[in-house]
């Protein structure tokens, strides 16, 4: 199958419709009909209360051309041609119940009339437009010199004094840095922590007691063969892609809600979660990942799961923070675009783009323009994200349906159920199409007696709060409705892209206001980017997303590759060769190395993107296989270790720490569930109909499929710096506060983790001191000292001891038990367990 | 293992040894630091909370910001500029573009207090406190974006990860109450964890954070007393019992950090995990506001549909600097107003005037306002010229912000923005100076309050920074 069907598409917003063609190139005709027919009307009915020289009602100006086109908060008025897409023609002939314009009386019938032949024959304005055209301050051949926008170079290899030390060529890089600043690396660490330290880096998840003994055993064999294997081991895990796939999540704003003052629901976010997970274990070329999450819908595909799957990686696009109350459509739109240069420039190019909406960018050479020649390929998409226009969300919009149903449908609904929603719906229906009459006749009664000619009796005016929450019911069930099939099984929907059916080319908009358009620019990309000349040019039938992605993963973008590179490095060894990885920019960090960013950029491209590849590379380095040891001298050089003096000792993640909780007491489950909470509640605003509890309903699958709400994330998640999906993030904060030590100390779950490793303890062994070795082996990944041994088999009596008297009645088995337990959730609380070495 | 040969020298293993709980853990950050720890003499090394003494006599000891985040509008509130509204709908000449008119201010102005100092309608109450507001009209920052202003505001930096400007008061002057954290901040926005941070300063110094994101104890506290401390109580275990677990737990840090050897961010765990078990005390009380009077909650708007929200926090934040919190951040967002001006300018300003007259008067009659020094400030300000016709864009370049208290001069207006209140002309105060003397009024210097770290001295105001004198009361 090769052919793009159109897909299921109810509903589309109005967009930015700009007339293509030039003021001057109207007829004489068109220009005569104008004058004539047209703009008396408009001077007679419409200027009063839309028109820039007296008042704008709803932002919308009539007395100009590109008024008149671009609409107001509504949308276009006119749209050439297109009756049924000009909201001026729906409100002339008050055709919608909630615009009908003017808004006291119908205009005469000759005059509606001339609007329709007016409309359809391209409505032809010879006004003309006098914005200014924005012009760029900024020398882009100049801006070329900074070292990131220029192509990465092969390095020589430096030369080392300390020959034996580097294991691979990354090594050389790093110890020619540490030489020449007098320091020196660390020895290598120990088996355990080595396992310790690279199964978690790798798959976020501690290794068994029986995985480390069977390392361990192997290492004294040949380390560098048992250490291989392991990496080759972990890296084909499942595991990988829920670890790493987290680390994109992070850096592509990944939730499954709009933020913002709704708030309300993704269902359907949860697909991109799974696709990122599975491209990661599959090890996705890097280039072909970014191609699909930009362009997939455009791409060519093999077949129909092909296509699904390019379809869910659009939903990058689709995933971003939403204004959903916003009343102007086209201030919505700008914001949506915005969003999306905002998340594609820093995630794939570390650059911030979006500071060029308004006016150049300050410290970069990215000038307006080139923010709108890429505005111009957004704007030619149309980004499917759902949710419901109901209540105050007034920018809903609908999903696309996927060329493969789900194997078990999200949500089933009974044949009683659907028939009672039917039922609700018509019921809505009827009394929303009654308050509507009720309110128009009262208007009319109204103006009626302002004009004098009023008569007797009075009509109740219809409650308007009333309006919208019939309204908002009946939007609702329907889209509860459309969003079943007619057994009443969930649609297999996505949040995703697709063309508009022609592309449009952006207007600058003067200090970035919807309201000020100035020239048109084409579609294109960052002229700064020295490969921009060659790439090829958006096509004139699509919309340039094909070609933008295809440009962001050219060999010749200096950018993409060290990105990557970067983010991938950092989360090995704790800060990246860029210290700020999503700005590669002017306000950004130079690099502490940057012969080994570009040596590991064209390495990564020259390894056909391949993210397995470079990790693997990395953990076999001498660098990472350092111990953690602290040096006072090195420290007082280089605090920071930004020269890898040693490897960091690094916290875990919250979603390490809370899956790492349940692994140790045998209760984390494994398994990928389907959709996610989210899924089950569908749609739904935060805080209304999703009560924040919902959220927290304990689960015991791994923390990347927990609920990612925004501003709402799960306790163990928020407490512990887990990103936030209102931006593009860069690295997890580290914060140790005190409400950390109080979840770790009275959190239930925390607790419950502590006593379900207490059972296993007494499952799996049978002595007070077995129990502690196992729990140090379970826990710690080593065996007690046998001071720490002793200390902790006297805690636990002591502690048992003292429960005994507070709880008298209790028996003897339950203190045990609790001291067992309260001992079992201190290592799980112990600094021991929160780091990695 | 390697064999200890770095280990810092003496009696680090006796302390850590000697200390079972409580303060004084952090002893080792100054070992490892003892250059800059030399520098600070003021401070008893084995507490770095303790109360210590400033540079020199403190007019401020105490800090309540008021962070405005969103930059509000100077033009509309603060900044009387009757130039501006003679020049209304005139091109604004400070626009690139010409088509950017002016926009006077909507609102009018008047003169309050025996200072007659100007404040727009929009601000009734907080007006009546005009003669305690020392109002800063010749601010600027570097950076119009929000984010790195944010930043900037609150370390100084807009570039790097630096220590705030709570964690520099903290690390200055300690603390006065062990049983919770010197630096509070209630209902941070989400995530800008940096704006709170103590970057390179120790972890102890950073700010603890109360009703974080809208979720928990946050949007919908309504009505009763208590706002909720997650996870503030053990449901299983009595005090000693949790005193014996706590005990444990901490041995078992203090193992990992001696075979570390140097680990701030442990050192701040066990820390983090003292303060946390004395808090459990403390804080459900100090977060209760039921022993507050019906006349004390009216006063804040607590209960009122506006004002509730911000009330609560005003009144919290009262409470905190009276149990002798060194540093209180309250946050009240939504100021970005580019759009709809008129609407929502009067909605923020309708939440916050009765809450911050209410906590300015409370601390008036608590004899509290003397020695505690309220901030209220965006990230910058707002230009003269209207955005889109009912709002207006971000302004770097002159804004106004204003203290309270703590030893300032009241019913006094420093420096200036020109006519139209584009830009800073007199009494110019860049963030580096506006940090200076907030340092200042807490008595500390700011070229004398240093970090060693990476070699070097750091300071809160890096190379810059001048304290304005002429504002000291």
């Amino acid at each position: 199958m090769n052919i793009r069907l159109p897909l299921a598409v109810c509903m589309l917003t109005m967009m930015t419709a700009f007339g293509e063609e030039d003021a001057s190139a109207v007829t004489a005709e068109g220009r005569q009909f104008f004058e004539s027919k047209i703009r008396p009307v408009l001077a007679e009915f419409c200027y009063q209360c839309h028109s820039s020289e007296e008042k704008i009602r709803g932002g919308l100006v009539l007395n100009t051309r590109e008024g008149m086109r671009h609409g107001g908060d509504s949308g276009s008025a006119v749209v050439p041609g297109e009756l049924e897409s000009s909201l001026l023609w729906k409100a002339v002939t008050w055709s919608d119940s909630e615009l009908e314009m003017p808004p006291k009386q119908k205009l005469p019938a000759n005059a509606i009339e001339d609007i329709r032949r007016w409309i359809l024959m391209g409505a032809p304005d010879p006004r003309v437009v006098d914005a200014e055209p924005v012009l760029t301050e900024i020398d882009v051949e100049v801006g070329r010199d900074f070292w990131s926008f220029k192509n990465p170079v092969k390095p020589k290899l430096p030369t080392v004094r300390n020959r034996s030390w580097p294991t691979s060529k990354i090594d050389r890089f790093v110890l020619a840095k540490l030489e020449s600043n007098r320091l020196k690396p660390s020895v290598s660490t120990g088996s355990e922590k080595l396992l310790r330290r690279v199964s978690i880096d790798l798959t976020g998840l501690l290794p068994s007691p029986k995985e480390i003994e069977e390392f361990v055993a192997a290492w004294k064999g040949d380390p560098s063969a048992a250490y291989r294997q392991k990496v080759d081991e972990l890296l084909e895990s499942k595991h990988f892609g829920e670890r790493w796939g987290r680390h994109w999540l992070d850096v592509a704003r990944f939730a499954e809600s709009s933020g913002k003052d709704l708030n309300v629901t993704f269902p359907h976010a949860w697909r991109y979660r799974d696709y990122v997970i599975d491209a990661f274990n599959d090890d996705k070329p890097y280039d072909e990942f970014i191609r699909e999450q930009i362009a997939g819908d455009l791409l060519p595909m093999k077949d129909d799961e092909d296509w699904q799957e390019n379809l869910i990686a659009t939903g990058f696009l689709a995933m971003g923070p939403k204004g959903l109350n916003e009343r102007n459509p086209r201030q919505f739109a700008m914001d949506l675009v915005d969003e999306q240069i905002d998340a594609t420039s820093q995630a794939i190019l570390g650059l911030t783009i979006a500071c060029a909406r308004c006016h150049d960018h300050k410290f970069d050479p990215i000038p307006t323009v080139d923010y709108y020649a890429i505005a111009g390929i957004f704007q030619s998409s149309v980004t499917h994200f759902g949710t419901v226009r109901a209540g105050t969300n007034r920018r809903a919009n609908n999903l696309l349906e996927l060329p493969i149903a789900d194997e078990e449908p999200v949500k089933s609904y009974s044949g009683r159920e659907i028939a009672a929603i039917k039922t609700r719906l018509k019921e809505a229906e009827q009394s929303f199409a009654e308050a509507v009459q009720a309110n128009r006749r009262q208007r009319v009664q109204q103006a009626m007696r302002q004009n004098g000619r009023a008569n007797g009796s009075t009509v109740a005016p219809a409650n308007p709060l009333n309006l919208l929450r019939l309204r908002s019911t009946v939007a609702q069930l329907r889209a509860r409705l459309e969003g079943m099939d007619e057994n009443g099984d969930a649609k297999s929907l996505v949040m995703g892209m697709q063309d508009r059916r022609r592309p449009v080319e952006a207007n600058v908009l003067i200090r970035g206001e919807v309201d000020k358009p100035a020239q048109k620019v084409p579609r294109g990309f960052l002229q700064v980017l020295p490969h921009t000349h060659s790439a090829t040019a958006p096509s004139r039938d699509e919309s340039g997303r094909m070609e933008f992605a295809q440009w962001l993963t050219s060999k010749d973008n200096p950018l993409t590759a060290r990105v990557m590179v970067n983010r991938i490095w950092q989360q090995l060894f704790g800060r990246g060769l860029v210290a700020s990885a999503n700005d590669f920019g002017a306000t950004g960090q130079a690099p502490t190395h940057p012969e080994l960013l570009d040596y590991l950029a064209i390495r990564f491209m020259e390894e056909d993107w391949s993210i397995k590849t470079l990790i693997r590379e990395l953990v076999a380095t001498r660098t990472y296989r350092q111990s953690s040891a602290f040096d006072r001298l090195a420290h007082t050089k280089d605090p920071d270790n930004a020269l890898l003096w040693r490897m960091p000792p690094r916290r875990l993640d919250a979603e390490a720490l809370r899956d790492n909780m349940l692994l140790v007491g045998g209760r984390l489950d494994r398994d990928r569930p389907q959709g996610s909470l989210v899924a089950e509640v569908g749609d739904a605003a935060y805080g209304r109909q999703l009560r924040p509890e919902r959220l927290e309903r304990a689960v015991e699958y791994r923390s990347v499929y927990l609920p990612r709400v925004r501003d709402a994330l799960p306790e163990s998640l928020d407490l512990f710096d887990a990103a936030d999906p209102n931006r593009v993030s860069a690295i997890r904060e580290i914060t140790n506060v005190p409400g950390q030590a109080l979840y770790l100390m009275n959190n239930p779950f925390v607790i419950a983790q502590g006593e379900a490793l207490a059972r296993r303890l007494f499952r799996e062994a049978e002595s007070a001191e077995e129990r502690v070795s196992l729990a140090y082996a379970i826990v710690y990944g080593r065996s007690p000292s046998r001071e720490e041994r002793a200390s902790a088999i006297n805690y636990v009596r002591q502690f048992a001891r003292a429960a005994r008297e507070f709880r008298d009645r209790r028996s003897r088995r339950d203190t045990a038990f609790l001291a067992m337990a309260t001992f079992s959730q201190s290592l799980l609380a112990s600094a021991e367990f929160c780091y990695v070495n | 293992m390697n064999p200890p040969s770095d280990l810092p020298p003496v009696s680090r293993r006796a302390t850590l040894k000697s200390i079972s709980s409580g303060f004084g853990y952090l002893a080792f950050a100054a070992m490892a630091h003892e250059q800059a720890q030399a520098e600070t003499e003021a401070a008893p090394v084995n507490n770095p909370l303790a109360p210590k003494k400033p540079h020199f006599k403190a007019r401020a000891k105490r800090v309540i910001f008021l962070s405005m985040r969103g930059a509000p509008s100077h033009l509309d509130t603060f900044d009387y500029k009757p130039q501006l509204k003679k020049d209304d709908g005139k091109p604004g000449k400070y626009a690139r573009l010409r088509s950017n008119k002016l926009l006077g201010s909507p609102w009018s102005f008047a003169r309050h207090g025996q200072s007659g100092l100007w404040v727009s309608e929009l601000l009734p109450e907080l007006a009546g406190h005009a003669d305690d507001l020392c109002v800063l009209h010749g601010m600027h920052t570097d950076v119009p974006n929000h984010p790195q202003a944010q930043t900037q505001m609150h370390t100084g930096s807009f570039q790097f990860v630096r220590p705030s400007l709570g964690a520099w008061s903290l690390y200055g002057l300690g603390t006065e109450n062990a049983d919770l954290p010197g630096f509070v901040a209630l209902n941070p926005p989400t995530g800008n964890a940096q704006q709170f941070g103590s970057a390179f300063l120790p972890a102890i110094y950073q700010g603890a954070r109360f009703g974080s994101s809208q979720r928990r104890s946050g949007r919908r506290a309504r009505g009763g007393g208590r706002s909720a401390v997650p996870n503030i109580s053990n449901p299983r275990l009595n005090r000693d019992l949790q005193r014996r677990q706590l005990d444990f737990v901490q041995e078992l840090n203090r193992g990992q950090l001696e075979r570390d050897r140097y680990q701030p961010e442990i050192e701040g765990m066990i820390e983090s995990y003292e303060l946390a078990f004395r808090m459990q005390d403390e804080l459900p009380e100090l977060m209760d506001l039921a022993d507050e009077s019906q006349e004390t909650l009216d006063l804040y708007g607590v209960n009122g549909r506006e004002t509730d929200r911000f009330g609560r926090q005003c009144l919290l934040a009262r409470r905190f600097s009276e149990a002798g919190v060194r540093f209180v951040e309250l946050t009240h967002g939504n100021w970005d107003h580019h759009r709809n001006l008129t609407t929502d300018l009067p909605a923020r300003c309708q939440e916050i005037d009765r809450p911050i007259a209410g906590l300015l008067t409370d601390l008036q009659r608590r004899d509290l306002l003397n020695d505690t020094l309220v901030i209220w400030a965006g990230e910058f300000g707002r230009t003269p010229h209207g955005q889109g016709g009912d709002g207006r864009d971000h302004n770097n370049k002159g804004y106004t912000t204003w203290m309270a208290g703590g030893g300032d001069k009241g019913g006094f207006r420093y420096g200036a923005a020109d006519p139209h209140g584009y830009e800073a002309v007199e009494g110019k105060m860049h963030i580096h100076d506006w940090h200076a003397t907030i340092l200042h009024l807490l008595g500390l210097d700011h070229e004398q309050l240093t970090f060693r770290h990476a070699g070097r001295d750091f300071r809160l105001t890096d190379v810059h920074g001048q304290v304005a004198s002429e504002i000291l009361g």
